[in-house]
């Protein structure tokens, strides 16, 4: 019965050596082996597990170790201790925690919306079954551009059939956009062409019809859920009709801009998509079924690209890999078939494809032709930057003023060293404290975060990025990981420092202050103004170039020019109607309003070389254009309508020196041929004005203005300067007797002028924040070097005053060493930020002038806000009563 | 010592010790207590009521009587001590003089 067959379990006898007491172990170990073996022929499993269970019952408090003593199974003592200490301690030097706090909280609350930031972008795209096996490929037409989001339309079905590595292929063609009309409800849908494995590469959620035979038939739309609603309110939309007018919208418009619409015929609407559940780079309204482009192209309300390789801005393609097939097969596949398709293509011999990870793409590299606006990473990089900047800041004050204040701390320390504490211990006590202050900041940080993303969210840019700062419970979790590693790497210095001390030394509060230990300490607060000082200068030299963007001669008259989109009416019958209006004193018509950059461009062929082709910006305007924007003839006529075959022009004076003329004089009267094959007539030249941006270059290019009444977009109403918003009312009321069907849509052309420079503001608004947070940190660190200096100086002040110095020569003295500081941060910080800013302002176009003059601003700024740093504490040492500092000895 | 007082668990174990004379060891016990008094409990209670009742002083213990089938450990033997056997006296005499007091319980128990 009892034979040799099994034994009590091992790991169980450890754990109970492991909290047993040492004198009851072989009693008890014995009757618990005796008791397995008398448990007999039940189940082994069961065996164990009654074994286990009696051997558990023995966690009873007579049987544990003790906590004490030579076995240290639990130090809770010592931890409730160091946590007492810890509170006492924040508690006990208030200017000292705060400053440690809240310069921590400020820093963290930066680095904490970057994180939000990064989150959020982190989680777009994460829907999508196949995530990991899903590729969007890039086009890049030559060596050295950006590559592009957008491909030609026959790739994603060549690469599907040619390669087997791909198990499925989509293909998102654009160029739908427009009003979708259900008895009388309207909305504006965009969005793209697409097949019907749309679904399967993508997956995005469609709440009803059938996501394989969606987009099949020609003539069926999905369309968004929110959409839906606006059109068929309570109605089952699936299986609807709805007539499509094709007006031209594209998903990038953000106020839809349009031609006059197009009817496209009646569509069936197949399938609704709740793009609200998910976050994606993709954003549509419509998906339109791709088989619906023959019918469309049939009727040439669509030009067919189908087959053309070259017209590589037309489509967004995305695939799906096969399982296992890796990133460098499907480099190969690439690089085969753009060899394949461009090698014999005269101008896009260079163009590959490459390809981008669904989930890479937000946040992600630079692309261009996105189908929607978002941050690359760069100004991830840049943010992260500044805010682990100001972070290290934070960071070296609480390094700093640890350090010093430690010296109060150092009979603590001496007595726990005697008491036998080790060096382990000592430093886990202060690493716990500076984690204490991280965790305290964090709360205040999270108060901070509140009111900087709301500042976030007001920047221009916001307007286009679609950041949701929501914070979720893992954002917690991630910030309060943030907090422990910054309580971590703040508190590693101070604890190894403090720890060193030698108990002896400690008790008799001999403080070893060698000079050494200052340097350090000096060196990162210079270190601190140094980098304070380049923020500022850099945001004053922004914010200049801000304001001499907003006060740019452009070389034309913008003042109280109302530009009023037209949405394909004929500019005449507007004009006409609009003329009569009183208040409007001139009005023209043109393609494109200047410098609000959108430019045309058109290609003359070379007399000297026919092979060369000159390219200049085109503008298309009306004859009374140059009158109204008050641009000077510097040769010849305006435009008149044309008496002969040749298209009449005019040139700028930058045009003159491009086609290789003399002087203005020489220019009118030739003849120039476009590649196209028409020819122009220079009847005129007027003075240079800036027609692109002014971050774009330098130089006025040169430009060509040809009057073409099909295309005019705006017209430019000139109103008086008196009460012009009566005015535009009143231009209001005609347009809406002329078109009810699209709004009225104006803009001021100063405020269009000026809207181009905000994203300038916007780096002033984020350089100019981090700026006044690192002076602030930098002075926080100031003032408690100060507060320390000054009180461990006070006897020596009441002895200096008690023999007569004057309150003067004392705020010298106890200034001086910090003095001297900020002059070195000064010296080192002043040509290095004139250096670093000079730099990047060679490179920027249109640049405001920039000298020493701002460095030296700057200095006197910061140099101002550090003495006032210090003098608070130095003036307030100085007036004390000596009486009151000397009367307790 | 004499203001100890004693459980029922404890006067139980107190007794069945006696009754063990020389195996009175923590397993036995608890067969014992599973024999005599119809009562399971885990060892780790025996063991924590036999410590607590060597710390009162009512029985005093030595180590002995190591076998294979103990995967070779010794035993705590255990032995009442004079105060043992004076409180369990106690506890018996206090008992009898109550159940003097109620006579119609003692009767109606014998009758049933």
């Amino acid at each position: 019965m009892r034979e040799q067959n099994s034994l009590p379990p091992k790991l169980p006898d450890r754990v109970l050596n492991w909290f047993l007491k040492d004198d009851l172990l072989e009693e008890i170990s014995g009757d618990l082996y005796e008791y397995y073996m008398e448990l007999g022929d039940i189940p082994e499993w069961k065996k164990k597990l009654f074994y286990c269970y009696h051997l558990i019952n023995f966690l009873r408090p007579f049987a544990l170790k003790k906590l004490e003593g030579r076995q240290k199974l639990n130090n809770y003592g010592m931890f409730k201790n160091y946590f007492k200490v810890g509170f006492r301690n924040i508690l006990k030097y208030k200017m000292f925690s705060f400053i440690n706090v809240f310069g921590l909280a400020v820093a963290m609350s930066v680095c904490m919306l970057i994180i939000l930031m990064l989150a959020d972008q982190k989680s777009y795209d994460q829907f999508h079954e196949n995530k990991e096996r899903v590729y969007r490929i890039l086009g890049t037409p030559y060596v050295g551009s950006v590559p592009y989001a957008t491909v030609p339309v026959p790739l994603s079905d060549a690469i599907k059939d040619r390669y087997p590595i791909i198990e499925k292929s989509t293909s998102l063609r654009k160029g739908v956009g427009g009003d979708a009309i259900y008895k009388n409800q309207i909305a504006d849908l965009k969005g793209y062409f697409a097949d019907d494995s749309f679904f399967e590469v993508l997956s995005f959620p469609l709440i009803s019809g059938n996501k394989n035979s969606a987009l099949s038939l020609p003539n069926s739309v999905v369309i968004s859920k929110d959409k839906a609603n606006q059109l068929f309110k309570d109605e089952n939309p699936v299986g609807r009709h709805i007539q499509f007018e094709d007006r031209g919208l594209r998903v990038l418009d953000i106020d839809g801009d349009a031609d006059s619409s197009v009817d496209w015929g009646t569509f069936t609407i197949t399938g609704i998509v709740d793009n609200d559940a998910i976050k994606s780079h993709l954003k549509f309204d419509i998906l339109m079924s791709i088989s619906t482009l023959n019918r469309l192209q049939e009727d040439s309300l669509i030009v067919d690209n189908s087959q053309k390789w070259d017209a590589y801005q037309s489509a967004f393609s995305y695939i799906l890999l096969k399982d296992e097939v890796s990133r460098s097969e499907l480099k190969d596949a690439l690089k085969n078939l753009s060899e394949r398709q461009y090698s014999d293509l005269e101008d896009l011999s260079e163009y590959s494809f490459s390809s981008q990870k669904l989930t890479d793409i937000t946040p992600g590299i630079i692309v261009a032709n996105e189908d929607s606006f978002r941050l690359p990473e760069l100004p991830y990089f840049v943010l992260s930057m500044f805010a682990s900047i100001i972070m290290i800041m934070a960071c070296l004050n609480y390094v700093n003023l640890s350090v010093a204040k430690s010296l109060s701390r150092m009979k603590e320390i001496g007595v726990r060293k005697v008491n036998g504490a080790t060096r382990k211990n000592l430093m886990f006590q202060f690493l716990l404290e500076s984690i204490l202050t991280a965790l305290l900041a964090l709360v205040i940080s999270t108060f901070i975060l509140f009111f900087l993303k709301e500042a976030f969210m007001n920047l221009w840019v916001n307007k286009y990025l679609n950041f949701d700062l929501n914070v979720t419970v893992s954002v917690y979790l991630v910030f309060t990981a943030f907090a422990l590693l910054v309580g971590m790497i703040a508190g590693i210095y101070p604890a190894l420092f403090i720890s060193r001390r030698k108990p002896v030394n400690a008790l008799k509060s001999q403080i070893e202050e060698k000079k050494g230990k200052w340097g350090i300490r000096k060196v990162l607060s210079v270190s601190q103004f140094v980098f304070s000082l380049l923020f500022i200068v850099t945001s004053i030299v922004i914010y200049n170039q801000f304001k001499f963007f907003t006060e740019f001669e452009y070389g034309f008259d913008s003042e109280n020019i109302v530009n009023v989109h037209l949405h394909g009416n004929d500019h005449e019958l507007i004009s006409t109607e609009f003329s009569s209006v009183p208040g409007v004193k001139n009005i023209s018509a043109c393609e494109y309003i200047p410098a609000t950059g959108v430019t045309n461009l058109i290609s003359l062929v070379d007399k000297r070389n026919e092979d060369e082709v000159i390219e200049m910006l085109h503008q298309k305007v009306s004859e009374t254009f140059i009158d109204n924007l008050g641009l000077s003839l510097v040769a010849g006529k305006g435009l008149t309508t044309s008496a002969s075959d040749d298209e009449l022009t005019i040139i700028n004076e930058s045009a003159v020196n491009k086609l290789g003329f003399e002087n203005p004089e020489e220019a009118i009267g030739s003849i120039w041929k476009t590649r196209e094959n028409s020819s122009l007539k220079i009847v005129g030249v007027v003075r240079d004005f800036r027609a692109t941006l002014l971050i774009s270059g330098d130089e006025i290019q040169p430009m060509l203005m040809t009057s073409d009444p099909e295309n005019f977009n705006f017209l430019n109403v000139k109103v008086s300067g008196e009460n012009p918003m009566r005015v535009v009312s009143e231009l209001e009321e005609r347009w809406k007797k002329l078109d009810s069907r699209h709004r009225f849509k104006y803009e001021f052309y100063q405020n269009e002028l000026d809207n181009t420079n905000l994203v300038v503001f916007d780096v002033v608004s984020v350089i100019g924040y981090i700026s006044f947070l690192s002076i602030l940190i930098a002075c926080l660190g100031l003032l408690g070097m100060a507060i320390y200096t000054t009180e461990r100086k006070t006897k020596e002040v009441g002895i200096r005053k008690v023999l007569g110095a004057a309150e003067m020569n004392i705020v010298l003295i106890l200034s001086k060493s910090f003095m001297k500081l900020l002059l070195i941060s000064v010296l080192i910080a002043a040509p290095l930020s004139f250096v670093v800013n000079k730099l990047w302002l060679d490179n920027f176009p249109n640049r405001v002038d920039f000298g020493f003059g701002t460095v030296v601003i700057g200095s006197l700024l910061m140099l101002g806000l550090g003495l006032l740093t210090i003098g608070s504490q130095t003036i307030r040492a100085a007036r004390q009563n000596p009486v009151e500092s000397l009367k307790d000895e | 010592m004499g203001k100890e007082h004693l459980g029922e668990f404890e006067e139980l174990i107190l007794l069945l010790i006696i009754l063990l004379k020389d195996e009175a060891y923590g397993l036995a016990i608890r067969r014992a207590l599973k024999e005599e008094a119809n009562r399971t409990v885990t060892i780790g209670a025996v063991h924590g009521t036999v410590n607590r009742l060597e710390k009162k002083g009512f029985i005093e213990s030595n180590l002995g009587g190591a076998s294979e089938l103990r995967g070779g450990r010794r035993k705590r033997l255990f032995t009442i001590t004079t105060a043992g056997k004076s409180i369990l006296e106690k506890s018996r005499d206090a008992k009898v003089a109550l159940w003097g007091k109620i006579p119609e319980l003692s009767v109606q128990n014998m009758k049933g």
